[in-house]
């Protein structure tokens, strides 16, 4: 049979004229999808993009003149498989990093100030809460705290004990420490993703996993406070706490950002909402992961090492107040904003 | 009936048509069954969790480090293999995780752009509250109290049910992020039935009044039929069968042998095909063997005609 025979219908003409351009592509594609695209010498790449092109003309070309259930099926999937190999993402990982740390992060907090105001208040609701109920009656401290994370630290204990839980502990080998940090991370980080996640329904959950945490901790200083160890329990809470609460606050933001577009979609349907709030959403749970990640470092360290109350404080104040800086002044375009 | 069966999309072979590249030519995915993601998901929960035993085994036998590191760094790694595992290998593999590779299915975003780290990171955070805690609280469901598990159900109902939902198959993270998870597409050209390898289809001749009466659906379903010819003894009858409908149909005058029955189709194919193509060069698209012609189309009502009843191709 020759190329392009006189007799032959027009549709098998286009396709025996195409065919070689349509291979050449699939050979591309077969390797960028082994090999990736940066194997590509400058031939290679420059005839991935006429020859994606040629074959995306062909397919709406053949849509027109051929009938051939074949052809046109080979077409259509040849061309989804080199559009995903041409855009495929391009971007540096590490470009990608940084703009996220210079403008998305800091940008995400500053738009979310509703979402965030409903995380802080609902944890420090829940603190309030946790301290006047304990405070009045020590037994709501055992409804709220589960017995394993007490850990002795009870209302019946003697302030004796509960000062040495929070000074000098024992067990302050180094390599444990590393082992508790990495306990903590990641299982915050689980409670963070969780708080976030559950706000997809209208919130609520986000809500009340953070108005529980709150008064877990608002409980807990109770016991302390009662014991006049309240402000030593503030600063042993301080040094980690304003880092990681922070981060629970921040999640459970981004869980009511989600719950609201749900809720309350305003102009855009649910679906949109949804679309356009994720944005700003997630990049509030990659800050509370980061927050958690450096909360878990300071918790399973530095709080062990540092044994001064005051000390205590600086420090987690201060790291609570670079934060504040980083995401309030970060990426500003007037000027002036830079760390 | 038949349009009754139309409507009744089947689930796993539904087309999505809508997605429009750059380029302005509108190519189609075929969205993944829930079945397919479930089982790459399994897939992909089987190989972290044993990659990472194994991986644990290996640093006991050659005991290199003091067993508090170890229980650092495995506490660290079960962390990354629930959520950061699937972030980063859906960038690095644009889409597909090592499930996603086995069950030949990946994700693409729908606006028909660059599938972005964020839709990435979107869609994998949503994992937690759509399948790990449930999972993981079905696996303790028995200590749960009656209010817990009642909870639970609910919340295993309403992730389960919102894929099922929806034309897409979005869960909430597919929806949050703009994305959608489709089959990966394969290519296999098949050869083009009308270049003729068979001489004896030649001797068929077809007057243009033979080629009125069929549509693009049933050429395509001829075309179906040569490419896959019935196999197994009652092959022969079953191509003659579908000859005989076609020449009592379209009304052949001349005598069709009994041998040369696959010869009359696939010279039928090819004159059919031509004459539709050239109809659809001057822009009269006939879709199956309802279309309307000439004086018929004319006539046309604002009431659908009375289907005639159902015959074979």
């Amino acid at each position: 049979m020759s190329d392009a025979a006189p007799d032959q219908l027009r549709s098998a003409r286009f396709r025996l004229e195409r065919e070689p351009g349509w291979r050449r592509l699939e050979k591309l594609i077969n390797r960028a999808e082994t090999g990736g695209l940066a194997s590509f010498s400058y031939e290679e790449a420059r005839d991935l993009a006429t020859t994606y092109r040629q074959a995306m003309n062909s397919l709406s070309v053949a849509r027109d003149i051929s009938l051939d259930l074949a052809l046109l099926t080979y077409l259509e999937q040849l061309c989804a498989r080199a559009y995903l190999v041409v855009y495929a993402p391009q971007q540096s990982i590490t470009g990608m990093i940084a703009r996220l740390f210079t403008h998305g992060i800091p940008g995400a907090v500053r738009r979310s100030s509703g979402p965030l105001a409903i995380g802080f208040v609902a944890m420090v609701l829940g603190a309030f809460a946790g301290y006047l109920l304990s405070v009045q009656d020590p037994g709501w401290y055992f409804t709220f705290v589960p017995p394993d994370m007490a850990d002795g630290r009870t209302p019946a204990a003697s302030a004796g004990y509960l000062r040495s839980t929070l000074y000098d502990d024992a067990n302050n080998a180094a390599d444990s420490l590393g082992a508790f940090a990495s306990y903590l991370f990641s299982h915050n980080t689980q409670i963070a993703i969780l708080v976030f996640a559950l706000g997809v329904f209208l919130a609520v959950p986000s809500f009340l996993l953070t108005f529980y945490n709150g008064l877990l901790m608002g409980a807990f200083f109770a016991t302390f406070a009662q014991k006049g160890l309240g402000y030593d329990a503030f600063a042993w809470l301080s040094i980690h706490g304003v880092t990681e609460v922070s981060a629970i606050c921040i999640a459970c933001a981004g869980g009511a950002r989600l719950g609201l577009a749900i809720a309350l979609p305003g102009q855009m349907t649910r679906r949109d909402a949804l679309r356009h709030h994720g944005r700003d959403a997630v990049k509030l749970v990659v800050l509370a992961g980061l927050m958690l990640m450096v909360a878990a470092v300071i918790e399973g360290f530095f709080r062990q090492l540092v044994q001064s109350a005051e000390l205590r404080l600086l420090i987690g104040w201060g790291i609570g107040g670079l934060w504040l800086i980083w995401v309030l002044r970060a990426g500003r375009n007037t000027g002036g904003g830079t760390l | 009936m038949k349009a009754a069966a139309h409507l009744r999309v089947p689930a796993p072979g539904h087309r999505l048509e809508a997605f429009l590249p750059p380029e302005g030519v509108p190519i189609s995915f075929t969205i993944a069954s829930v079945g397919a993601r479930l089982g790459a998901q399994i897939m992909d929960v089987l190989i972290t969790y044993l990659g990472v035993l194994l991986f644990a085994l290996l640093l006991i036998w050659l005991d290199i480090l003091p067993i508090t590191s170890l229980g650092a760094l495995f506490i660290i790694l079960i962390f990354l293999i629930r959520i950061p595992y699937y972030i980063l290998a859906e960038l690095v593999w644009n889409g597909r995780t090592l499930g996603k590779k086995i069950a030949r299915i990946r994700v693409i975003s729908a606006d028909g752009r660059r599938l972005t780290p964020h839709q990435v990171t979107a869609r994998n955070l949503m994992k937690e509250v759509e399948f790990f805690t449930p999972v993981s609280l079905l696996f303790g469901a028995g200590d749960l109290g009656l209010v817990s598990g009642l909870i639970t159900f609910c919340w295993v109902v309403v992730v389960a049910i919102v894929p099922l939902a929806n034309r897409r198959r979005q869960r909430f993270g597919d929806m949050i992020a703009g994305t959608l998870v489709v089959e990966n597409p394969k290519t296999t050209l098949l050869a083009d039935l009308a270049i003729t390898r068979q001489p004896g289809a030649a001797r068929f001749g077809f007057l243009p009044v033979h080629l009125e009466i069929y549509g693009r659906y049933e050429l395509q379903t001829l075309e179906a039929i040569l490419r896959d010819p019935p196999k197994g003894p009652k092959s022969h009858v079953e191509v003659s069968r579908v000859a005989d409908a076609i020449i009592r149909k379209i009304g052949y005058a001349d005598p069709v042998a009994p041998g040369d029955k696959p010869d009359f189709l696939t010279a039928f194919y090819r004159a059919q095909r031509a004459h539709l193509e050239s109809r659809q060069l001057f822009g009269d698209r006939r879709e199956d063997k309802f279309h309307k012609t000439g004086a018929r189309a004319a006539a046309r009502t604002p009431n659908p005609p009375i289907r005639p009843p159902n015959a074979n191709p």
